[in-house]
């Protein structure tokens, strides 16, 4: 009766070497020539039945996701790694060496593959109001509305208002559009692979600015630098402008890797 | 004309206030996190609990959690577009 038969095995990631100083939250299994990132974690965690209650669980949430994330990010200073998602779990050790037997050929080529390189992720909000400020002393048709505004009737100016913050929307949407199209462009040069991501919403985010670009790139690690450099001037250029960069790395490349037998259970 | 000095001493302040930064945003946001273990990494299995061979129990029903907020589905697909 004691715990241990109540454990499951949570996978963390692949990878190259094995882990200095093993212990049941965080030890490596072998697979021919790489190794596995496992735990042992608790049912009353990750069984069944418990884990979709856990979920509700905000603060459940954080300091387990938190720990997906330390763990691979420890493993990722010494290695090459290939991350698994969150809640990966076998429930004994025999489940998870004959899923790593059955992948090893392509496991091992997402680990060569990403031998040398890292994930970044750029993530650009707006402040529109700040943005509407910007376009107010700088956009020429918005300039011209102001003027007309001084020189026309009460009745008129009504309407020009009207007309005038109409014109600030679209050149606002515009402007980020082309922004958002720019900046990633730019970085996307340096990179070997790009994902776009979905638009979080201020729910998700807690900020009053709203996300414009999510994006993540796979980066070779010499060109990390000339990268950063590149953010740093896409920051400068955007200077009361009311756009904020968010760049943040290296990440494991969760953005990257995939299995092909992988996906849906067909 | 910038002499090459200036121009090191530059770079170097700025990848120098660069990492401040990251490690900063890296240190306080559990969202960039979420975005990424939730709904990232390999995946060996379709979402929720599935059997997948001798595989047995694996969770990938966690996009609930994200797609609980109403808005992300709005919000589904970036205005850019990735040319290919």
């Amino acid at each position: 009766m004691k715990v241990q038969g109540k454990k499951l095995i949570y996978l963390y990631c692949v990878t190259d070497s094995p882990q200095s100083r093993p212990s049941d939250e965080k030890y490596t299994i072998s697979c021919g020539d790489f190794y596995a990132v496992a735990g042992k974690v608790r049912k009353i965690d990750f069984g069944e039945e418990s884990l979709k209650k856990n979920l509700a669980d905000f603060e459940w949430l954080k300091e387990k996701v938190n720990i997906h994330e330390q763990v691979i990010e420890s493993v990722m200073k010494e290695s090459s790694v290939v991350p698994f998602k969150f809640g990966t779990i076998f429930n004994n050790e025999e489940n998870l060496i004959a899923f790593l037997k059955e992948n090893e050929e392509e496991l091992r080529n997402n680990l060569n593959y990403f031998r040398g390189k890292e994930e970044w992720g750029i993530k650009i909000y707006c402040d529109m109001e700040y943005l509407k400020k910007y376009l107010g002393v700088k956009n020429e048709e918005i300039l011209s509305l102001k003027n007309t505004i001084k020189t026309s009737s009460p009745g008129k100016t009504f309407f020009l208002k009207k007309q005038k913050e109409e014109v600030l929307i679209r050149e606002a949407n515009k402007k980020i559009n082309e922004y958002g199209q720019h900046s990633f462009d730019k970085l996307k040069k340096y990179s070997i692979r790009s994902v776009i991501n979905k638009l979080l919403p201020g729910e998700v985010t807690e900020r009053n600015d709203e996300m414009i670009l999510n994006c993540v790139f796979l980066l070779d690690k010499y060109k990390v630098p000339s990268f950063i450099i590149a953010v740093e001037e896409l920051k400068e250029q955007t200077v009361d402008t009311g756009f904020i960069f968010d760049c943040t790395g290296p990440w494991p490349p969760y953005n990257f890797c995939k299995l092909k037998k992988s996906g849906t259970a067909e | 004309m910038q002499t090459e000095e200036v121009r090191d001493g530059r770079v170097k302040k700025r990848l120098k206030d660069m990492e401040h930064n990251i490690i900063k945003s890296k240190d306080v946001t559990l969202l960039e996190i979420l975005d990424r273990v939730l709904d990232k990494g390999v995946v060996i299995s379709g979402d929720l609990v599935i059997s997948v061979a001798d595989v047995d129990l694996i969770y990938l029903g966690l996009k609930v959690f994200l797609s609980s907020v109403e808005t992300m589905e709005r919000l589904k697909g970036a205005p850019f577009i990735e040319p290919t």
